[in-house]
């Protein structure tokens, strides 16, 4: 046999299986990797809670992290933050994907520790009883704690004073009525009465607020309740709402951030907030500390009582299996400076016991940190990722459609994907 | 034994050449279908053999035959105006002019840039409040009022859709220009000789001469764009998410959306999807003879 030929046969051969070789790297490149000398690194995912580049969380991340690394010379942390409205998807997309990450600060969801992704709280702190007893619930599946409070906050309603002054209004908004004659009076002087978020960044979050207002809400004990009567009525009042363009144009495409940005331009009269937006306001350097106040959300007869008590979790994922390491990190992060670290930067709340008690005598913070025993918070349940994430997409349609019907189709989904 | 061998030797070279096309094009397909009759949940985990439920589910979503109508205005819409303007822009390009070089250097930078990008300064140049665009027409009195309604062009599901068409011939623009003019410099000077003795006016000629010659290659940049304006992802995800509700999604925006929830139903779509191309492309081959034009 020729010998050129046999050559080619070869290198033909051996292209083959550099190529496959090749695709089989690109295609395993998921999981984390022990770097060699025996160090671990971890894989952080955050969501970013910055208004900009000199605020971004990762910045907030990387202190502790290089304080964390000194300490440990063995573990490695890498840092990814990802903007909220892109969060859970991107998380999602990363376990969907088997490319799993170590540690979440963001949503967590009781669906991940349904699939036995999760340690618990106890598996990976060493004081998990620090945790605020509140939101324990929200993190808990099956009787063990899995969702980890990392920051929280309450929810009020902002107003913008100054307008307030200018329409003549004297007194603040408590009631739904108070919501419609004051807005109708500032969108009369050419701004926005009332910020209605109900674009896919925060739309379950607004849409709680005001089903809360007539004693309404996502769930009645355990069960989905999307289209009762108190929260048609909620959505009936909206639509009114925003047919007299007491709102901004469209509030189904229109994002949180986007319009707590305009508030704090001084361009919208009342929008429910939480203590993230003050520094927004303050940045824009537009208001004065004057110029806005704000107050108990307003309900259907009068200012809720309960609100939305929100908490961002950190959740520790299994399959890379790093207990040890994520238990070295996260006790390293919940210490009570960083925390307060955190809750100074963006105004939040802390969400430990040993930090809430060092916060309790700061003059901002202790209204927010005594409504927050009193609050209402999203369902638990296993179903809810994929509730949340319709509601979001679909919500903003019942203050244009009817109310009833938008409703129905989310309960209908949200009792389907129950079974 | 070697002459048996050597007439295999022609697949030791193709082999690389088909190891990718195996893993990279005919794998994705074989794992598409099969997750279409899978259970699959949100995390990515296979439950088990769904049978058609995941069809029956797609066929009975209530968003789900508007969506596709609308999938099929955005192709027909977005590819006839690429094609129509493509063909004036070739022209254009074809003649010689002072700085034509510089001008058809200009013309790739929608295609060189990413589409994302472009997509979202268009988002920003939109918006309702400070947006360039709303600027430039509310000073030439279109526009009459910031933050309104009528400003608030990707707010309503009818001018969103407008605009994000105007965005996506933007961006198929440059290939398909390109494509077009690369005929045009194909089509011999002396077609055109003969048909000026024959008494052709330049219009004449065009309809005549350069249109018919010019098929190949109008027929290649059409389906191009058909394939990819169908898939396309990034204008209408930057720029509205489909939203509000499902209003201004497409196909593939709802395949993205409902990957979100129920993995198995997603793969279901991109099923559909897939096979939507096939017959859009073999109706659109056969109505063009494209044989005949391939054969030329």
């Amino acid at each position: 046999m020729d010998k050129k030929f046999a050559r080619r046969i070869c290198g033909g051969a051996a292209l083959a299986v550099a190529g496959t070789l090749a695709l089989a790297a690109c295609s395993s490149g998921g999981g984390s990797s022990s770097g060699g000398s025996g160090a671990t690194t971890l894989k952080l995912v955050v969501a970013d809670y910055g208004t900009g580049p000199s605020n971004a969380s990762a910045k907030y991340w990387d202190g502790i992290v290089a304080a964390f690394e000194q300490a440990h010379p063995d573990i490695k942390v890498n840092v990814t933050s990802i903007a909220w409205t892109n969060f859970d998807q991107q998380v999602q997309t990363m376990i969907q994907n088997k490319q799993y990450p170590d540690i979440t600060e963001g949503d967590y969801f009781s669906n991940y520790a349904q699939d036995g992704l999760l340690y618990s709280a106890s598996d990976v702190l060493s004081d998990p009883g620090n945790l605020l007893q509140t939101f324990k619930q929200q993190g808990t599946y099956n009787g063990v704690q899995y969702g980890m409070p990392f920051t929280t906050s309450s929810r009020t309603l902002f107003y913008n004073k100054k307008l307030f002054a200018q329409a003549g209004i004297t007194s603040a908004p408590q009631t739904w009525a108070d919501v419609q004659t004051d807005a109708a009076k500032i969108t009369k002087m050419g701004d926005v009465g009332f910020g209605l978020p109900l674009g896919a960044e925060e739309a379950q979050a607004e849409s709680l607020l005001w089903m809360l207002g007539d004693g309404g809400g996502y769930q009645t004990g355990g069960k989905y309740t999307i289209n009762s009567a108190p929260n048609v009525a909620a959505f009936t009042f909206l639509k009114g709402l925003v047919s007299a363009k007491d709102t901004e144009p469209n509030p189904g495409t229109v994002n949180r951030t986007d319009l707590w940005q305009q508030f704090a331009q001084g361009k919208i009269g009342m929008i429910n907030g939480s203590p993230a937006l003050i520094p927004i306001i303050q940045s824009a350097g537009v208001l004065q500390a004057s110029d806005w106040t704000s107050v108990p959300i307003a309900g259907k007869n009068g200012p809720l009582t309960d609100t939305l008590g929100v908490c961002d979790n950190v959740a520790a994922f299994k399959p890379n299996g790093h207990e040890a390491q994520v238990k070295e990190f996260l006790d390293f992060a919940y210490q009570d400076k960083y925390q307060l670290a955190f809750d100074k930067e963006y105004d939040l709340l802390p969400a430990t016991t040993t930090a809430t008690k060092a916060l309790s005598s700061d003059a901002v913070f202790a209204p927010f940190l005594t409504a927050l025993p009193n609050s209402v918070q999203y369902p638990s349940n296993t179903t809810w990722a994929t509730v949340k994430s319709k509601i979001q997409q679909t919500i903003g349609l019942a203050v244009t459609g009817s109310p009833m019907t938008e409703l129905s189709q989310l309960q209908q989904m949200a009792t389907t994907s129950a079974s | 034994m070697p002459a048996a061998l050597r007439r295999l030797a022609p697949l030791l070279w193709l082999s690389p050449a088909l190891a990718l096309i195996g893993v990279v094009v005919l794998w994705p397909v074989v794992v598409m279908v099969q997750s279409s009759f899978q259970q699959i949940g949100g995390e990515g985990f296979v439950v088990g053999y769904n049978g058609t439920t995941n069809y029956h589910n797609l066929f009975h979503e209530p968003d789900f035959v508007s969506v596709l109508l609308r999938t099929v205005v955005w192709v027909v819409v977005v590819v006839a105006v690429t094609v129509l303007l493509s063909l004036g822009l070739a022209q254009l390009l074809h003649q010689k002019f002072p700085g034509r070089r510089l001008t058809r250097w200009a013309l790739i930078i929608p295609w060189a840039a990413s589409v994302m990008m472009t997509a979202l300064i268009f988002k920003w140049a939109l918006d309702p409040n400070v947006g360039v665009i709303n600027v430039i027409l509310h000073h030439i009195g279109v526009v009459k009022q910031y933050g309104s309604n009528q400003a608030d062009w990707l707010g309503n599901p009818t001018s969103a859709l407008a605009w994000m068409m105007a965005v996506a011939i933007f961006v198929s623009l440059p290939f398909t220009t390109y494509a077009i003019l690369s005929g045009l410099q194909g089509i011999p000077g002396d077609v055109y000789e003969a048909a000026q003795i024959d008494g052709a006016t330049s219009w004449r000629s065009y309809l005549g001469v350069t249109l018919p010659l010019l098929r190949p290659a109008i027929l290649v940049a059409t389906l191009i764009n058909v394939i990819n304006v169908f898939n396309s992802f990034p204008i209408i995800w930057e720029m509205t998410r489909g939203g509000p509700g499902y209003e201004t999604s497409t196909s593939t925006i709802y395949m993205i959306d409902l990957k979100q929830s129920d993995v198995g139903q997603a793969a279901s779509m991109s099923v559909f999807n897939f096979l939507l191309v096939i017959v859009i492309v073999l109706v659109y081959l056969s109505t063009t003879r494209w044989k005949e034009q391939v054969d030329q």
